[in-house]
């Protein structure tokens, strides 16, 4: 049963500046405590990079991987700081989970050629749950920051057979671009968006779970880049110059007036002459 | 168990979500607040000084009666006791920061050294906002000191609320300058702001904001006043100007060097490639 406070939690993160959401966050733990956890894993924050200095590789930090206060790296699947008894995949997952960050590495390279990534997976009752993660900073060229990251939450439920599944996945890719200049002072254009998808797919040689999940990953972030480019670059500006124009408006009556005449000058002109 | 909440920090933490309202979600983001903090005596008490302060910082626009023009809310027309006044027609009035109504309009006093001043700024930029801004409102103060020196501040709001297409945007600016009437030129200094949100299955905004400052040629009231809109209009043209110039390199650089569109292969990923080996080795080793 949903708890309506979490609602008004939920809903409220969705309005408050996502520039600020960890001190938003933060800030309505401290109110209402008793959704912390429900908060920490419904509320996507941007990605926190580790280094795990056992094989000099960088991983991402979410909910998931989190045990108390520690994090999972999934290069050697232990825990910093370190904990003995920390929540783990199985062994079967383990190799997965490997498996998964392997292929998700070179998606990452092929897609974002750089950044960090990581893949973390739990067990479910019927199948397996995980989240493939990515952060990608620019590197302030234009003297623009920029930053992508992606939170996909997958859900696979095996069949008894073992040669179908049903996939269920959640993505979230937020985007952070900041700059500072003479002309256009400070701009901050930054937030996410959440997509979901649905299918079931036949589980074999050819298409084991990986490739079903990375096909399913790679179309719906596909799809958000195109939306965010969208609502980013085309919607909130278009909104911007919808509050003021650089021209008059008397000069933009005079401009449309005289699209009418052209307009009619050559629909004349089009017209086949009257013998 | 942690300890509970002290009536300062719900305070603190109550009027920092009310604050931080995208323009037009006032009441959702209050109901929200309302519906986590489950104390409606405390939301009365605190939350109305949040509103009030919101509400002068995004300069909501007013209805008031006895006027043909919206009044601004902001702190230069504030008279204490949730009163504030309208330099355009000369009154105050009371202002219901939650319902966002004025009441009991009264005429008020203005500064008549400034008057001539203020009078002339108010029709040249009223004319100036109704050219460039869709649904604009203004709000002109002059006031005097003493030793004769003139302050006067122009205010813009310019709104657009579309909630049922999940966005919602707003464009703020004062230009400010203080002169002596003997002066040959003052400073003029602007702060211009705009926000904007959408929040269709996300949540994205954007916040900018720029600081001015240009010189004024001080003559007369009339010239004075027609140099500051000169002004005012190249310094936001320039300011919209930069920021979809800003957007252009956004798109066309920093986004595309986030993530690529499509591999450089120019084909999507051969998954089959990349994941298959190792899980079909393990499935035979079991088998």
């Amino acid at each position: 049963m949903e708890d309506p406070q979490l609602d008004c939690a939920l809903d409220l993160m969705r309005r408050l500046p996502p520039q600020k959401i960890e001190s938003n966050l933060s800030n309505l733990i401290e109110l209402v405590p008793h959704l912390c956890e429900n908060l920490l894993s419904a509320v996507d924050q941007p990605l926190k990079v580790a280094r795990d200095k056992a094989v000099g590789k960088d991983y991402l930090l979410c909910d998931y991987n989190r045990d108390g206060d520690s994090y999972r790296s999934p290069w050697t699947n232990q825990y910093d700081p370190p904990l003995p008894d920390g929540a783990m995949p199985s062994e079967r997952l383990r190799r997965l989970e490997v498996e998964a960050n392997s292929a998700f590495d070179q998606y990452r390279e092929m897609y974002f050629e750089g950044g960090v990534s990581s893949v973390y997976l739990w067990d479910l009752d019927h199948g397996f749950a995980g989240v493939l993660l990515i952060k990608k900073a620019g590197d302030g060229s234009n003297k623009i920051k920029g930053c992508w990251d992606s939170i996909h939450v997958v859900e696979v439920n095996e069949k008894s057979s073992g040669r179908a599944a049903h996939y269920k996945l959640t993505s979230t890719a937020m985007l952070w671009l900041q700059t500072t200049k003479t002309g256009s002072g400070t701009m901050n254009l930054g937030g996410s968006l959440t997509r979901q998808a649905e299918i079931e797919a036949n589980v074999g040689e050819s298409s084991p779970h990986i490739a079903n999940i990375g096909r399913m990953v790679e179309d719906m972030e596909n799809k958000i880049r195109n939306t965010l480019n969208d609502i980013y670059f085309s919607k909130t500006k278009d909104i911007v110059n919808g509050l003021r124009s650089t021209s008059s408006a008397a000069d933009n009556k005079q401009r449309d007036m005289l699209k009418k005449d052209l307009a009619n000058a050559l629909h004349k002109r089009n017209q086949p002459a009257a013998n | 168990m942690a300890e509970p909440l002290s009536r300062q920090d719900k305070t603190r933490i109550v009027s920092n979500f009310i604050l931080l309202s995208p323009p037009g979600e006032f009441n959702e983001v209050f109901n929200d607040v309302r519906g986590l903090l489950r104390d409606d005596g405390l939301l009365k008490e605190e939350a109305g000084l949040a509103a009030a302060r919101h509400n002068k910082e995004q300069f909501i626009p007013c209805k008031i009666e006895g006027s043909d023009r919206k009044v601004l809310i902001t702190e230069h027309g504030d008279q204490g006791g949730d009163r504030f006044y309208d330099p355009h027609t000369k009154q105050t009035f009371r202002y219901d920061h939650l319902r966002k109504e004025a009441s009991d309009v009264k005429p008020g006093k203005s500064d008549k050294v400034a008057e001539p001043w203020r009078n002339a700024l108010d029709t040249e930029y009223f004319s100036y906002i109704q050219k460039h801004f869709t649904n604009g409102t203004t709000s002109v103060y002059g006031s005097s000191t003493p030793d004769g020196s003139i302050r006067l501040i122009a205010c813009t709001e310019s709104h657009q609320f579309n909630a049922r297409n999940f966005w919602n945007g707003r464009w703020r600016s004062q230009w400010s300058v203080s002169f002596q009437p003997s002066q040959k030129t003052a400073e003029l200094a602007g702060i211009l702001k705009v926000q904007v949100h959408y929040y269709e299955e996300g949540n994205v905004q954007l916040v900018t904001s720029k600081e001015v400052k240009e010189t004024l040629n001080i003559t007369s009231e009339a010239e004075t006043a027609k140099a500051f809109c000169q002004l005012v209009m190249s310094a936001e043209n320039e300011y919209q100007t930069a920021i979809t110039e800003n957007y252009q390199t956004m798109s066309s650089t920093t986004f595309k060097a986030l993530r690529r569109a499509l591999p450089i292969t120019k084909a999507k990923i051969d998954w089959a490639k990349i994941a298959g080996f190792g899980i079909g080795k393990e499935l035979k080793k079991a088998t």
